[in-house]
């Protein structure tokens, strides 16, 4: 393996900033990224694998409680008819929407910072998008009958109903799914090329060398990788925008005031940006440190990612207050009262809390100082998530209790099972990721050496693209 | 072992030409015995004997089975329907019965489900009757399948035999006992053939008719009055002007509230012939469904409606006194200017006194033999107010040595001065014939289980006096159950004779000997017999220059009979404990309602939080007796006055174990029925606020707050409306209606697709070919013939109720219990939505009107729902109604969400699984028992539709015009709804669909409801409005 380890040679830099910082070599890399999952993973790991495989269990009962007795031992009831599960699984959506945006669509954009973070956002991506696949399919009242949402040839020739925005929802979040585990997998292999190469006992040769498909990094690979890796980001990213735009026609699909609104697709996505930056920050803040990587994601990348964040959360409020005035604009009573309610009803604390944390919060990017101060980047990154959730829990659950016929309002408490539920997905969600972070590259090795500069022989000399072209 | 002799042995020696052996050539006697045997020795012989031992032994057990099962008596049942003789599975019959009710008898047709009572409807054929049902007729079906019902003999409380009971009553004939009866009111003419009987055949007795809820005022007033208690039938639909003076005559607790409420409607019906109605002052004491229906509603305290009816009088001139205020002065005003097409009514609230006066003025004014009727019932005189306490220290004397209490519960609601349990123990036998082991059956020594009355046989007599035979449904679900003319005719006579025979006894002499038996057959078949109704008088002059009792001031309390769970026998029932208060909207509970200055006042609450309401708990103290209640606020509800429910705070024994499951499984505390009896540990006992002579009303009411708070719970929240904004419900004046009858229609929001150039049906679609009406699928079918739609009138809508128990009752609709509808998890398929209105301008106010609007799935031809199943597992009829197909659907509950009436209901938990197997029973075996985890919701009543269209189909005919009757539509007293085939131009529903009242709910959201609403119209007094 070619590898360039004479540190003493400070490479000329060009108008950017380097992508990897500490004059990294390409065997450092592979050393830095693939160590973490030969050696014995250290004691935090253990621990912090304890408490989320502990919440999982905690899941798993719950969710066996809640088939043996129904829907009820949540707080819905019968004008919430969507409750927690609802807001969850939207929360989950959100979030697992950077991983893909930052394979895909930063990749077509040649936004080649991306490099550093797309392994772990993809996979946390996936894991998002299982801890959201849960929550539809166990909120359904009759769960032994769900597979009827899919169209399964059957001799009552009986098939789904096509109108209903949830049957896209079971197409829109699969398909995502599949596109999202197939694109992070082709990119895993020739990572997991270089783990079968670098193992020590002859099972993890095995398996590695399963998983990495005959690897052999011979350039036809190369050449075949490369090709695939671009058609798949070109797959992937219709559906970065698709996916959340259906799970917001659940909703805008609906003549509900509060749901019924056309700003509604642009405003999810945007949202789940938002929100998925937010998650990918707060766990690479964490990984970062603890597997000490923090040269090859640097506070350039977090710093990046705070921008993105700042813009995204600006246009959700943007849409908010959008909200607002298209319903004073339209002079539809019912309209006017939803948004009223928001703000003044009976949730106005949830209301505020997701304004003031999606909102407010992220203006605070616009000071350098700030978008670069760890600490600060992951308190935000949290309150970012916890807006996110609320801005969920507003939309659906605010707009269900009060609709058009004020005999019908009723007021939504969740029980102790909503929120242990909830508590619950978390553990499924870092239980994988950990499992991720102990047995895969958390970085794409192969794509950051890339982005070295020894892989440029022009030494970053900018205008040699611009020349050609 | 009989053996005869062979018949027709063959000769073998003279016949045999061949043989087969040398044996058989022979003829040896074995050879010969075994050759007679057709077949191999033993194998003709099934049993140990004969062939003719196996037929004698045959034929000894049928005649043994056969005389085994005779076990019922030979009673002729005459079903209603029209095939008498035989019963086909799957096909309900209907006969006619009765429901005794407050001391008279509601004409019934109840609905049997091979042989299970499942629905109980009024007799229409019926001349006291009118087809329509009220909330207590609809229910009782539920009390018949009470799984606590008691279920044996009592003896001191120990289960014992009828011998031991009929030796009790062979002994009471020996010897001079001396007897009192306590009874229920009733109209029977069997008991009152056998209280004759038993005053014969005992020295002493007492006959006591005992009302739980005190003393009939209004019959000792028309006494007071007239001199005899003749009793009024007010004719409301003949009057221009209706004064209430705190009667709920329209309520579900008015003992002729059917009647009322239908001749009421029909003075407040408005269509393009009838262009007038009736004008309806109320004064009342607490908010009630006759004041929602008012023109003019005043809220003062019982005493100051009193006050009212005093000031009228002199206003009109029948007596002298201090000169009236302005509002009695423009009612004598008024009801002079109606010549006589007038009534005036006091409530049951009201002393004697003030019903002698309102029969004083009915009589100045001319309205007696108009709109008011009076029946001589030839009953003798009214109950004396006194009575009960009289038994009781007749009791405590050891004057009475034995007490039979048929169908009462004393120990439970007589007045606790007199303390009934006391007197009690001196009884050395105490009989209670009753429903329940409750409280009076504790203490009593004998306790026998009643048999309800859809298990017996009985009669009795409607308000109008009609006889009226009550005959069963089924055999009583408990051999020990008696109904209580049986018990008394065993104490009678010191034998048992069966009900049957004891009404036919009493039927003897009214139908005469020569043909009896065809006309029992008639009458059974009937209902009735007809033109046995009460006389009507015109009674001379009333006389009557009473005092009429003033209050001695301070807080008054109200204590009045509940609108769900009367005075406490509805008590255990399911059915009412989750009926929604038609005022309050509260379940499975009582409370003492007030209103908001009064709450100020005493610095009380019910606070609302995270939708539930946390009442602070108070002491009530009158008579000198206390109880705690939690508080509740009614705006219009008179100031200075607390008003509170009977029925609640019962003690009802049950042998039911309790349903305990693990603590992984909910179904212990999700089912209503796990712990114990329903009605044990709800509310306090209001009884024990009265005094000794169970009068309604207690002055200088003491209420102490305890610093508790209690969770109450509603189903609909308070809240004012703004009329303006939400055009919900819609309402003018009559001078307004007169002028645009479609006054309606201004309220509706511009919607798209309805202007004239945009028409949404004017749109090419993209889907013109394969629009669903255009498909084999549909057009092969019948039913798209009728498009099924319903009208509600909210102008003759009292929101008592019946409809919704009548829906519950027909479509299985489960009961959640108290916890479950705190989260807003009832499962009504109807609800009455109430709505408190203010006058404009006013934000918040303490003297409200009040609306209500019974909303039912409103079967939008573009329903939202239908397009938003993942599963389409609701769907549109060809026909035209939503459908919800139970077992396609997943549960996702996008339907209910996406329902801007929000009529869907969800089973959040498995409802049905827990249900107790009596109950089961009552289930109507034509509509499906929802499972967990599936939506459901009004289907118009879809199996009452596809029965009549099958009947129509068998007799080769098309569906006559108005068939199809819903469950709702049937119970309905005011006939406000209207149900049938849009596509019939005559049809009722299009008829009133075409009224300019008509609107539809949410129009503007283009889901185009097949449910239509007439507004309400107001006929206030333009010289009150100006005077006020």
């Amino acid at each position: 393996m070619a590898t360039v380890t004479d540190k003493s040679v400070t490479l000329p830099v060009g108008d950017d900033p380097p992508l990897v910082t500490g004059n990294l070599g390409f065997h450092d890399i592979t050393q830095l990224v693939s160590y973490h999952t030969e050696k014995r993973p250290p004691s935090t790991w253990y621990l912090a694998f304890a408490v989320s495989s502990t919440l999982l269990a905690v899941l798993l009962i719950l969710i066996a409680y809640l088939f043996w007795n129904g829907i009820g031992v949540w707080g819905n009831n019968n004008p919430v008819g969507w409750g927690w599960p609802i807001v969850n699984f939207v929360f989950w959506v959100g979030i697992g929407h950077a991983g893909t945006l930052i394979s895909a669509i930063l990749f077509l954009f040649r936004q080649r910072w991306r490099t550093a973070i797309n392994r772990s956002a993809e996979a946390m991506t996936l894991f998002a998008v299982i801890c959201a696949l849960l929550f539809p399919t166990i909120h359904v009242g009759r769960v032994w009958v769900i597979y009827w949402t899919l169209p399964i040839p059957n001799q009552m020739e009986m098939w789904p109903q096509f109108k209903s925005p949830l049957l896209w929802d079971v197409f829109a979040v699969s398909v995502y799914f599949t596109v999202s585990l197939i694109f992070w997998y082709v990119g895993l292999v020739p990572d997991v090329a270089t783990l079968r190469d670098r193992a020590r006992s002859i099972w993890r040769r095995r398996i590695m060398g399963f998983l990495s498909l005959g690897w052999t990094g011979a350039n036809r690979h190369w050449r075949n990788y490369e090709k695939t890796y671009l058609l798949l980001a070109a797959l992937a990213t219709p559906l970065v925008l698709s996916v959340h735009s259906v799970v917001s026609f659940d909703f805008a699909v609906s003549i509900i005031p509060g749901w019924h609104t056309t700003i509604f697709p642009p405003y999810f996505v945007a949202g789940a940006i938002f929100s998925g930056f937010a998650m990918v920050m707060t766990l690479l803040i964490i990984a970062r440190k603890v597997y000490s990587i923090k040269n090859i994601i640097t506070m350039d990348h977090l710093e990046k990612m705070a921008i993105i964040i700042l813009v995204t959360g600006t246009m959700v409020g943007f849409a908010y207050i959008t909200e607002f005035f298209i319903a004073w604009y339209s002079q539809v009573e019912y309209e006017q009262y939803a948004f009223l309610n928001r703000a003044t009803g009976p949730y106005a604390w949830a209301y505020w809390t997701m304004m003031s944390c999606n909102l407010l919060f992220p203006q605070f990017f616009w000071i350098k100082r700030l978008r670069r101060s760890i600490p600060f980047l992951f308190v935000t990154s949290i309150i970012v998530n916890i807006g996110m959730w609320f801005e969920r829990f507003v939309i659906t659950v605010i707009s269900l209790h009060r609709d058009f016929l004020p005999s019908s309002w009723d007021y939504f408490n969740p029980t102790i099972v909503d929120i242990l539920t909830l508590a619950g997905s978390f553990g499924l969600f870092l239980t994988l990721f950990l499992l991720f972070l102990r047995f895969l590259p958390m970085v794409a090795m192969a794509e950051v050496k890339v982005v070295l500069p020894e892989s440029d022989p022009h030494f970053y000399d900018s205008h040699d693209d611009e020349e050609e072209a | 072992m009989i053996s005869l002799p062979i018949v027709d042995a063959p000769d073998v020696a003279q016949t045999s030409r061949l043989w087969r052996s040398l044996p058989h050539l022979r003829q040896d006697s074995e050879f010969v015995e075994s050759n007679q045997e057709e077949f191999l020795p033993g194998a003709s012989n099934p049993i140990s004997g004969s062939r003719r031992h196996f037929l004698q032994l045959l034929g000894a057990s049928m005649a043994l089975g056969g005389l085994a099962a005779c076990r019922r008596p030979v009673e002729h049942v005459m079903p209603f329907a029209d095939r008498p003789e035989e019963l086909i599975p799957g096909i309900p019959l209907q006969y006619a019965t009765a429901m005794p009710l407050r001391g008279i008898v509601k004409p019934l047709v109840v609905k049997s489900n091979d042989g299970r009572p499942t629905k109980i409807e009024g007799n229409a054929q019926h001349p006291g009757g009118h087809g329509s049902t009220g909330v207590f007729e609809q229910a009782s079906l539920l009390n018949l399948y009470d799984p606590d019902r008691s279920q044996v003999l009592l003896r001191n409380g120990t289960e014992t035999s009828w011998d031991d009971f009929l030796s009790l009553c062979q002994r009471l004939q020996l010897g001079s006992r001396r007897v009192a009866v306590m009874a229920a009111s009733s109209s029977s003419p069997t008991i009152a053939r056998l209280r004759a009987e038993l005053e014969a055949s005992f020295s002493m007795t007492t006959w006591l008719t005992y009302r739980a809820e005190g003393i009939d005022t209004e019959a000792l007033g028309i006494e007071l009055a007239f001199g005899s208690p003749y009793r009024p039938v007010y004719h409301f639909d003949q009057a221009d002007v209706i004064v209430s003076l705190d009667a709920d005559f329209l309520g579900p607790t008015a003992q002729n509230s059917g009647h009322n409420t239908r001749s009421f409607a029909a003075s407040r019906r408005l269509h393009a012939d009838q262009r007038t109605m009736s004008r309806l002052y109320v004064a009342e004491s607490s908010y009630s469904s006759t004041g929602l229906m008012a023109d003019h509603r005043r809220r003062m305290t019982s005493a100051s409606v009193s006050q009212l009816a005093v000031e009228l009088a002199v206003a009109l001139g029948l007596r002298e006194g201090d000169s009236p205020g302005e509002f009695a002065v423009h009612l004598a005003a008024e009801l002079q200017a109606a010549q006589g097409q007038c009534i005036v009514l006091a409530g049951e609230t009201q002393p004697a006194e003030v019903h002698a006066l309102c029969a004083v003025i009915n009589q100045s004014l001319g309205a007696i033999g108009q709109t008011l009727e009076l029946l001589d019932t030839g009953l003798g005189e009214a109950a004396r107010p006194d009575a009960l306490a009289s038994l009781v220290s007749d009791m405590r004397d050891g004057l009475v040595d034995v007490l039979i209490m048929l169908g009462v519960n004393p120990v439970y609601d007589a007045p606790p001065n007199l303390s009934f349990a006391s007197a009690l123990e001196r009884v050395s036998d105490s009989i209670h014939v009753g429903l329940h082991v409750d409280e009076t059956a504790r203490l009593s020594t004998w306790h026998v289980p009643a048999a309800h009355y859809l298990e017996t046989w009985g009669d009795g007599r409607t308000w109008n006096g009609t006889w009226t035979p009550i005959q069963p449904l089924i055999a009583p679900l408990y051999d020990d159950a008696r109904s209580g003319s049986e018990i008394l005719g065993a104490v009678a006579s010191g034998s048992f004779v069966r009900g049957y025979e004891q009404v036919r006894t009493t039927w003897m002499p009214v139908l005469g000997n020569e043909d009896f038996e065809s006309d029992w057959r008639r009458v059974l078949h009937d209902g009735f017999l007809a033109e046995t109704g009460f006389d009507a008088v015109l009674p001379a002059a009333a006389e009557f220059n009473g005092v009429i009792p003033t209050s001695p001031g301070g807080l008054e309390l109200v204590i009045r009979l509940d609108p769900t769970v009367l005075d406490g026998s509805f008590a255990n029932n399911a059915w009412c404990q989750e009926l929604p208060d038609p005022i309050t909207k509260i379940v499975w509970d009582n409370v003492a309602i007030m209103s908001p200055a009064t709450a100020r006042e005493l610095d009380v609450a019910a606070t609302y939080k995270r939708g539930r309401y946390y009442s602070d708990i108070v002491t009530l103290s009158a008579n000198g007796q206390s109880i705690e209640l939690p508080v509740w606020v009614v705006p219009g509800h008179p100031d200075n006055s607390v008003t509170v429910n009977l029925g609640y705070g019962r003690n009802i024994e049950t042998t039911r174990p309790e349903r305990d499951t693990p603590f992984w499984d909910t179904d212990d505390s999700t089912d209503v029925y796990a712990h114990g009896t329903l009605a044990t540990g709800i509310g306090a006992n209001t009884f024990l606020l009265r005094d000794a002579l169970a009068r309604p009303i207690a002055s200088g009411l003491q209420v102490t707050k305890t610093g508790r708070t209690y969770m109450v719970v509603t189903t609909q929240d308070h809240g004012v409306l703004d009329v303006a904004a939400r055009p919900l419900i819609r309402s003018a004046t009559l001078d307004e209606y007169l002028d645009n009858p479609a006054f309606a229609l201004e309220h509706e929001a511009p919607t798209p697709g309805k202007d004239e150039k945009t028409r949404f049906e004017d749109y090419p679609t993209l889907w013109e070919d394969q629009h669903p009406t255009g498909t084999a699928a549909f057009r092969d079918s019948d039913y798209w013939q009728n498009q099924w739609g319903m009208v509600i009138d909210l102008n003759t809508c009292t929101g008592c109720n019946a409809c919704v128990i009548a829906c519950q009752a027909e479509n299985n609709v489960q009961v959640v219990g108290k916890k479950e509808v705190g989260n807003g998890r009832e499962l009504h398929w109807l609800r009455i939505d109430r709505y408190f209105l203010s006058d404009d301008g006013v934000e918040v106010s303490d003297d409200p009107k009040m609306v209500v609007q019974p909303m039912p799935c409103q079967h939008c031809e573009n329903a939202p729902c239908e397009s938003v199943c993942p599963v389409a597992a609701t769907v549109h009829s060809p026909d035209g109604t939503n459908q919800m197909i139970y077992n396609r659907c997943i549960g996702t509950r996008y339907c209910a969400n996406n329902c801007p009436y929000k009529v869907r209901r969800f089973n959040y938990y498995n409802w049905s699984k827990t249900i107790p197997s009596t109950v089961q029973m009552a289930q109507n075996p034509d509509v499906s028992i929802r499972f967990r985890g599936v939506m459901e919701k009004c289907s118009f009543c879809i199996q009452r539709i596809r029965s009549a269209q099958k009947n129509a189909g068998l007799e080769k005919r098309p569906l006559h015009r108005d068939e199809v009757v819903t469950a709702c539509q049937q119970a309905c007293s005011a006939e406000a709804i209207t149900f049938g085939d849009l596509n019939d131009p005559g049809s009722q529903v299009s008829l009133a669909r075409s009224d300019p009242r008509s609107y539809t709910m949410l129009a503007e959201l283009n889901i185009r409801p097949r449910v239509s609403y007439l507004a309400r119209v107001n006929n206030p007094s333009s010289n009150l409005i100006e005077s006020t």
